[in-house]
């Protein structure tokens, strides 16, 4: 670009003559778009950037088929998902069959999960509310996740903590953070929360993190720092 | 007048509140007692004082910020929670972790074992009425360790030194030296300690056969770490799931015979030294030169979809990671697994039915971390 190309431009835009016919707003937004996309050009990877993980089945022989025949009648899907080393198998299987599965999981000889690891609730917004169980057993070497799905106008699971006393706490801390009621827990009140906070849930994605989002916009606002690349 | 006959003696249980300001609480930790004379009838304990909700603020962060909140959540095996947080990141990602950045996590993490311990000691050995004498013994080798850990991350308390595919920078010139020379106070520390406590008659009566938790009572609850070790349970994750180098070191996992706090005292102990062997072969195979952050590591930490629960052992237990992510720089659901908080559910089933004095015992050994139990 010449600079006398610039300033007849900078006096076309800036010495207050109206043009003819003022441009319509559809063509005062298209243009800085088409410009910006001619000069940088789109960037591939970020267009092939996959929304969900893809999904593997186990193979044959795997903890799912002995799970599916220690509990028969139960509908579940199974995938691979990773661990600190190698891969194990995750099932969902409904909440109105989550005790028959956890007790087929933790009594059935060739399971034996005996040890419930780790308990965490997910919200993923429109495809409901999630608890994930992490199951492992101590005299077969195998571990299990276990997932279930509740939608938010009745986000109920069962209690599985006449199997597993560990799920204690971990039950009423998801009840805490992601307000999912665990029917039959002996004594379902507020652990991390103050005692009079039964009605909202900070995990939950309904609540921004607006403090800090005042004071650290920059950082945090989506593909921020993508120009250091 | 007459005196009524018959006339039994009225008894009624009485509740004490224990915290949450109370030397003997570890921190800000709540317990109410309800004794029937010295017998314990009922336990309730309550947490949440210290809650910060650094899972939330964690979804708000990005992957490297996220580091200096495992520091934060877990403040005496800081590297530990370090580790499992960026294991997990790594894992998701697919990184490689150079050989040089491995040994010298680990040696690390097993110097964070041991001044963790020590605290634990000191910390202890006042529960039980040793008037400090352990707090001496134990912080004079603690400082120790801490000073190296300052040297290498420039921190004494929030290291944020691992970072996801290595570490931050570059260990000192003189680390190997330095290590060498702390293990050695170190060793002393571990025989003082040993030589004050272990076969001390009135600590000994004071620990032992109290709270005593069988192995499927261990297991059931969920505990992990030494508490799962004293209980029977033959495991450490460290040598049954191992992570980083840990598959090539030798060393012995301590098991007790009776789950009760003495068993947790001697477990700690005796895991002390084998982190001291570890520390010595982890020294020896370190390599003297090499990277310590992969070749090709992305400026911006982008992990494709998934999940991922990775976990260590850390000085309490299974620290656990559960990372969700939905692409992006951050995770979408970041959950800790913090061995104190499962370990102290058990707490009630624990302490029912013990005498009130021994309740103090019973949590002194459990070692919580209250910013762990919280988050």
């Amino acid at each position: 670009m010449t600079l006398p190309d610039g300033q007849e431009q900078e006096a076309e835009g800036g010495a207050g003559e109206a043009p003819a016919t003022p441009p319509s707003p559809e063509a005062a937004a298209e243009k800085p778009a088409a410009k910006a996309a001619a000069e940088r050009p789109a960037r591939p990877a970020k267009e092939a950037e996959p929304k969900e993980a893809p999904r593997v089945a186990p193979p044959a022989g795997s903890i799912n088929e002995t799970l599916a025949a220690a509990a028969p009648g139960v509908a579940m899907t199974a995938y691979m998902v990773p661990g600190t080393r190698g891969e194990s198998v995750a099932v969902e299987v409904s909440r109105d069959d989550l005790v028959a599965v956890m007790t087929a999981a933790r009594d059935d000889a060739r399971l034996s999960l005996d040890y419930l690891r780790c308990l965490s609730g997910v919200d993923w917004q429109e495809e409901g509310l999630e608890v994930v169980y992490h199951l492992w057993s101590f005299s077969k070497f195998h571990a299990l996740t276990v997932k279930t799905r509740v939608g938010y106008d009745d986000p109920t699971v069962p209690s599985v903590t006449a199997l597993y006393p560990a799920a204690d706490w971990h039950e009423r801390e998801t009840r805490d953070m992601f307000g999912i009621n665990f029917a039959g827990h002996h004594n379902l009140v507020p652990l991390l929360l103050p005692d009079d906070m039964t009605d909202h849930f900070p995990l939950r994605k309904d609540n921004p993190l607006q403090e800090i989002e005042e004071w650290q916009g920059e950082n945090l606002r989506d593909g921020a720092g993508e120009g250091e690349e | 007048m007459v005196l009524e006959q018959d006339h039994a003696l009225e008894v009624v249980d009485m509740a004490i509140n224990m915290g949450p300001q109370h030397p003997s609480t570890h921190g800000v930790f709540r317990m109410v007692l309800v004794v029937d004379g010295e017998k314990v009838v009922d336990v309730t304990p309550h947490i949440g004082y210290m809650h910060r909700g650094g899972e939330k603020l964690m979804e708000a962060m990005d992957f490297r910020q996220g580091i200096g909140f495992a520091d934060r959540t877990e403040y005496l095996a800081q590297f530990s929670a370090e580790l499992a947080y960026v294991m997990a990141v790594e894992r998701l990602m697919g990184i490689e972790v150079p050989e040089r950045a491995e040994y010298i996590r680990v040696i690390l993490t097993e110097m964070n074992r041991l001044s963790s311990h020590f605290m634990f000691m000191g910390a202890f050995g006042i529960d039980s009425g040793l008037f400090g004498t352990s707090f001496t013994y134990a912080f004079r080798e603690r400082e120790a360790l801490q000073d190296v850990f300052e040297e290498v991350s420039g921190d004494r308390l929030m290291y944020a030194y691992f970072r996801v595919g290595g570490l931050a920078w570059e260990v000192t010139d003189n680390f190997t030296q330095r290590v060498h020379e702390v293990l050695r106070g170190t060793q002393q520390g571990i025989r003082d300690l040993d030589d004050l406590m272990t076969h001390n008659e009135i600590f000994m009566a004071r620990c032992q056969n109290i709270g005593a938790f069988t192995a499927k009572q261990a297991i059931a609850n969920g505990m992990s770490g030494p508490l799962l070790r004293a209980s029977g349970v033959n495991w450490d994750l460290r040598r049954d799931e191992p992570y980083s180098v840990y598959d090539r070191f030798k060393f012995q996992i301590p098991v007790g015979n009776y789950g009760d706090v003495y068993d947790r005292y001697l477990v700690r102990l005796e895991e002390m030294r084998q982190s001291v062997s570890i520390i010595e072969q982890a020294l020896e195979q370190l390599p003297p030169e090499g990277p310590i952050v992969p070749e090709k590591m992305p400026r911006r930490l982008r992990t494709p979809p998934g999940e991922v629960y990775t976990k260590v052992e850390s000085p309490r237990g299974e620290w656990g990671v559960y990372l969700v992510s939905k692409g992006g720089d951050k995770p979408y659901r970041m959950k800790m697994r913090s061995p104190s908080f499962c370990n102290l559910s058990a707490l009630r089933e624990m302490t029912i039915g013990q005498f009130l004095a021994d309740a103090v015992m019973i949590l002194g050994s459990m070692d919580i971390v209250l910013g762990c139990v919280d988050r």
